[in-house]
């Protein structure tokens, strides 16, 4: 199998995988606890949950598999319009990892506290 | 120079509707990612401890980002349908009917899914009921 | 009943305008028979290619009220519409008013591997399609492109890239790939899995076979190859 055609895979598996995730945290705060029900989501209300390192890592499993999806889509919409060379493609792809990692580690370290 | 664009504006909707899918899953696309942006931005306030974190949720108690919600909502549920959408037809589920996929599944489940969420979340969060 | 025509003209030396007319529209009236009713009688400058009127040929295709359709295959009243625009095919070069350069599409079609390269050279047995092949069922359905360029000049994606195949030169390596008796099936694979040329710049917006004259379901083509791809080996099953 051809690396466009993996790509091609994960695009969409990551995709599937959001619905669910999706699907889960629209429940988790809006529905899950009391608070959330009630719209109240303040600091104590939300770090009683991201507390648990389960949570944080589902949290984080969460925003990784969003960020490829939404990095690599927005890579799709670039090569479209082709006005890159190829050496252009590649330094656009190593500045989307880039770009990827580092907002990344902006939502993790936001439970560095915890 | 013309385009198919124009085409479509006029009373071609139906023949180029998988055309606007491919719009409608562009811009939402775009969208949800300049919002995974500002959504992260805010998350990212829980490490400057809770009055920080709370001023800033206190932002978006407001009737007017309640309805932004609502159509952050709407986003979310047309950019996931329409991908269910798009997975199938690569399947080779509905390539001869996809018209028919796109308005019955795309836009009409997706507008139930949306009705199904933004309503309770006017009534409660905008109109405070 | 009177219509107005309006056409797209790109005088030799440049610049663009529209040129407009009024004919009284008869009943079997084709939007080529218009056009020719405009260049005989009314402004003999105007420029526009046609040859066997009955679209078989393509070489009318033009942009008809935004979309590329044949022009001698389209009839007026089936527009619905008092105003008709005609404008040359987009996504290619204008030569002149209607008229344009259908180099860049040959010039996708020619990646395409389009001619047949047979498996064995020297045989002389009869080279039999067997009936219950896939390429049997799927080629009346798939070997009628008549090059229009209709389905390229629809295509958003080849509108922003000068490097896309396009539908019909895809279409046209899938009916190499899917023929039993074809020998370049990993050539013809390793071009169209090229990230910017090949399938995988196409988001199944079906511009393409909403267009095709011929009724081709250039989408499905295209996916057909994208699945191949997707399994294991080089070996080509739609």
């Amino acid at each position: 199998m051809s690396r466009n055609a993996i790509k091609w895979y994960v695009q969409r598996i990551t995709g599937g995988l959001l619905l669910f995730l999706l699907a889960a945290h629209f429940w988790v705060e809006h529905f899950m606890t009391a608070p959330a029900r009630r719209g109240d989501l303040t600091y104590q209300v939300i770090v009683a949950r991201v507390s648990n390192p389960l949570w944080q890592a589902i949290d984080i499993s969460f925003l990784v598999i969003a960020l490829y999806h939404g990095l690599n889509g927005l890579r799709d919409i670039i090569l479209d319009y082709d006005f890159l060379g190829r050496r252009a493609v590649k330094v656009l792809t190593v500045a989307l990892v880039f770009v990827g990692l580092l907002w990344a580690w902006w939502g993790i370290t936001a439970f560095r506290h915890l | 120079m013309t385009s198919p664009a124009r085409g479509f504006l006029r009373k071609y909707r139906w023949r180029f509707s998988g055309m606007v899918a491919w719009v409608i899953q562009r811009v939402t696309g775009l969208l949800l990612l300049f919002y995974l942006f500002l959504h992260i931005h805010t998350v990212s306030k829980l490490a400057e401890g809770p009055e920080a974190f709370n001023q800033a949720m206190a932002t978006f108690h407001s009737p007017f980002f309640k309805l932004l919600e609502i159509g952050l909502l709407g986003t979310v549920v047309l950019h996931a349908v329409n991908g269910i959408r798009i997975t199938l037809i690569d399947l080779g589920i509905g390539v001869e009917r996809q018209r028919y996929l796109f308005w019955f599944l795309t836009v009409g489940i997706g507008i139930l899914i949306f009705l199904a969420g933004a309503i309770p979340m006017f009534l409660f969060a905008v109109l405070k009921v | 009943m009177n219509i107005r025509i309006r056409i797209a003209r790109f005088p030799v030396q440049g610049g663009e305008t529209f040129s407009e007319f009024q004919l009284v529209l008869e009943e079997r009236m084709t939007v080529l028979d218009a056009l020719f009713r405009v260049q005989r009688e009314m402004d003999s400058s105007l420029g526009f290619r046609c040859a066997c009127r009955v679209g078989m040929c393509g070489t009318c295709a033009v942009s008809i009220n935004g979309i590329p359709r044949l022009a001698c295959s389209t009839l007026v009243k089936s527009l619905d519409s008092e105003t008709v625009t005609v404008e040359p095919l987009p996504n290619l070069p204008v030569i002149k008013d209607l008229a344009v350069s259908l180099a860049p599409f040959f010039e996708q079609w020619k990646r395409a591997l389009p001619a047949f390269r047979p498996r064995d050279k020297e045989s002389l047995e009869l080279a039999r399609i067997p009936a219950d092949t896939l390429f049997a069922q799927l080629s009346p359905g798939k070997r009628d492109c008549i090059t229009c360029g209709a389905c390229y000049s629809a295509c958003t994606i080849t509108r922003t890239s000068g490097s896309y195949m396009g539908p019909a030169a895809i279409n046209r390596a899938l009916l190499r790939l899917l023929d039993p008796r074809d020998a370049a099936d990993s050539e013809r694979l390793a071009i169209l899995d090229k990230e910017i040329e090949g399938v995988w710049r196409c988001h199944t917006q079906f511009n393409c076979t909403a267009t095709c004259p011929r009724g081709i379901n250039l989408t499905d083509s295209i996916l057909r190859i994208k699945r191949a791809l997707l399994r294991r080996g080089r070996s080509f099953q739609a």
